[in-house]
């Protein structure tokens, strides 16, 4: 909790849909429609980046690891009834409650998952593990600005993620300034798109 | 009941089977936060209230209709009880709450248990001729297991009221065993459900109503209704 999970969203799907991905956002909301609602004023009206409509939140009964993991159907209705009203979407990001390190996505509900810690939380995760940390498909430690205040060793950090998930992807980034976001979207594109041309800017012709 | 049904119905009753309705307090939420309800007693009163008042006169109704269509593979009539259950419920959440987790049920028991009856039924439900309200899909899911009508019709009460118990824990209104007794006590009101006594459909909770048409409204949600 804390991390930046909708932050970072709201640094992703800008580049995203640059890239001509168009995305929908499922905010799984613990208690209240803060998340989703901060959302639509950012990326709906204050950037027009996404419609506000693309962006719904849901409530979780207080289980936000239960509504990703040991019984995703109220995700999984969500996300019907968004790909029958629009199948040309490209993404769905679906935003879990915050939770602890074990937490995880369910398969049947995600098939990119992505795992954020943020420094402030101690450089001891991604050591002291736990399923989330390792099976994910990549691991973004945020608010990396904040290490030499809360004293975080970001090098043993990235030391630590390499022994705990050998071999995958561990991405360090601001998503205060949009640091390290870029690549986040590197590996989303990679790990789970089709490639997509940027979408053609018409020029106006001139008389 | 065989051991092959009673082990189907624990199965079915278990709220690890996914279906979505940990996410629903009923009302509860909207009771807690106003004051109305602040210990065991008011949740085993709202309980009982509810089991009165709209389980057994309504869902139970909808629930019964909808098995006996299937044994008879009836669908228009399974239709038919699904849709007048949509219809019945006042409030949008409840309705959207109801039919989300009718179709993810209904999804589910295609996958693990699939009968004739089932694949026919969630055909209406996907082209929405039917509404795919969740009394209707979990009595299509029962079918599909073979559960007896009374043993059936008591898991889905036993299984709202687990439910409603689950709630008040995560709301703080109740602790661990509290929650135990009150399903204790539940017990002689679920037993004592009648099939013959069950034959129209009707719901009264307007309070209930009134405060989840409130809550739909409300910024601080934990449940979905």
């Amino acid at each position: 909790m804390g991390s930046g999970k909708t932050r970072l969203i709201e640094r992703l799907v800008p580049v995203l849909t640059k890239s001509g991905y168009r995305c929908f956002i499922i905010s799984n909301d613990v208690v209240s429609k803060e998340d989703a609602e901060r959302m639509r004023r950012i990326l709906s009206v204050e950037e027009r980046i996404i419609p506000e409509d693309m962006i719904v939140g849901i409530a979780t009964g207080g289980c936000p690891h239960t509504a990703v993991r040991e019984d995703p159907t109220i995700n999984l209705a969500v996300v019907d009834e968004i790909e029958r009203k629009d199948p040309s979407l490209d993404l769905i990001i679906i935003e879990s409650g915050g939770d602890n390190t074990m937490t995880t996505f369910s398969p049947a509900l995600a098939d990119y998952f992505i795992y954020i810690i943020d420094v402030a939380g101690g450089d001891k995760y991604p050591r002291k593990r736990g399923l989330g940390i390792e099976t994910c498909d990549l691991l973004v430690v945020n608010k990396v600005d904040l290490a030499p205040h809360v004293g975080a060793d970001l090098a043993a950090m990235k030391r630590d993620a390499g022994k705990v998930r050998p071999g995958k992807p561990v991405e360090f980034v601001n998503c205060k300034t949009g640091k390290g976001v870029e690549l986040v979207a590197r590996h989303v594109i990679d790990g789970l798109l089709f490639d997509k041309r940027a979408p053609v800017q018409k020029r106006r012709k001139r008389n | 009941m065989s051991t092959s049904h009673e082990f189907k119905l624990m199965q079915l009753a278990d709220s690890f089977f996914p279906s979505g309705t940990f996410g629903t307090s009923g009302g509860l939420e909207s009771l807690a936060r106003s004051g109305r309800i602040k210990d065991s007693r008011g949740v085993l009163q709202f309980i009982r209230q509810q089991l009165r008042f709209q389980l057994i006169p309504c869902d139970c109704a909808v629930f019964l209709a909808v098995m006996n269509a299937a044994r008879k593979n009836n669908i228009e009539a399974a239709v038919n009880a699904d849709n007048a259950c949509y219809s019945i419920k006042l409030v949008s959440e409840v309705r959207v709450a109801s039919t989300r987790s009718g179709r993810q049920l209904l999804n589910s028991i295609v996958h693990v248990a699939p009968t004739r009856f089932a694949k026919r039924f969630r055909k209406k439900v996907d082209s929405g001729d039917s509404a795919g309200t969740h009394p209707a899909c979990l009595a299509v899911a029962a079918d599909s297991f073979g559960i007896p009508r009374k043993s059936a019709l008591r898991m889905m009460l036993y299984s709202y009221s687990a439910g409603m118990v689950g709630a008040a824990l995560r709301l703080g209104i109740i602790q661990h065993i509290d929650g135990q007794k009150i399903l204790n006590r539940l017990a002689g009101d679920i037993s004592s459900v009648r099939l013959a006594g069950i034959y129209d459909i009707w719901q009264l909770s307007p309070l209930i109503d009134i405060l989840q048409m409130q809550h739909e409204r409300d910024d601080l949600r934990m449940f979905i209704t």
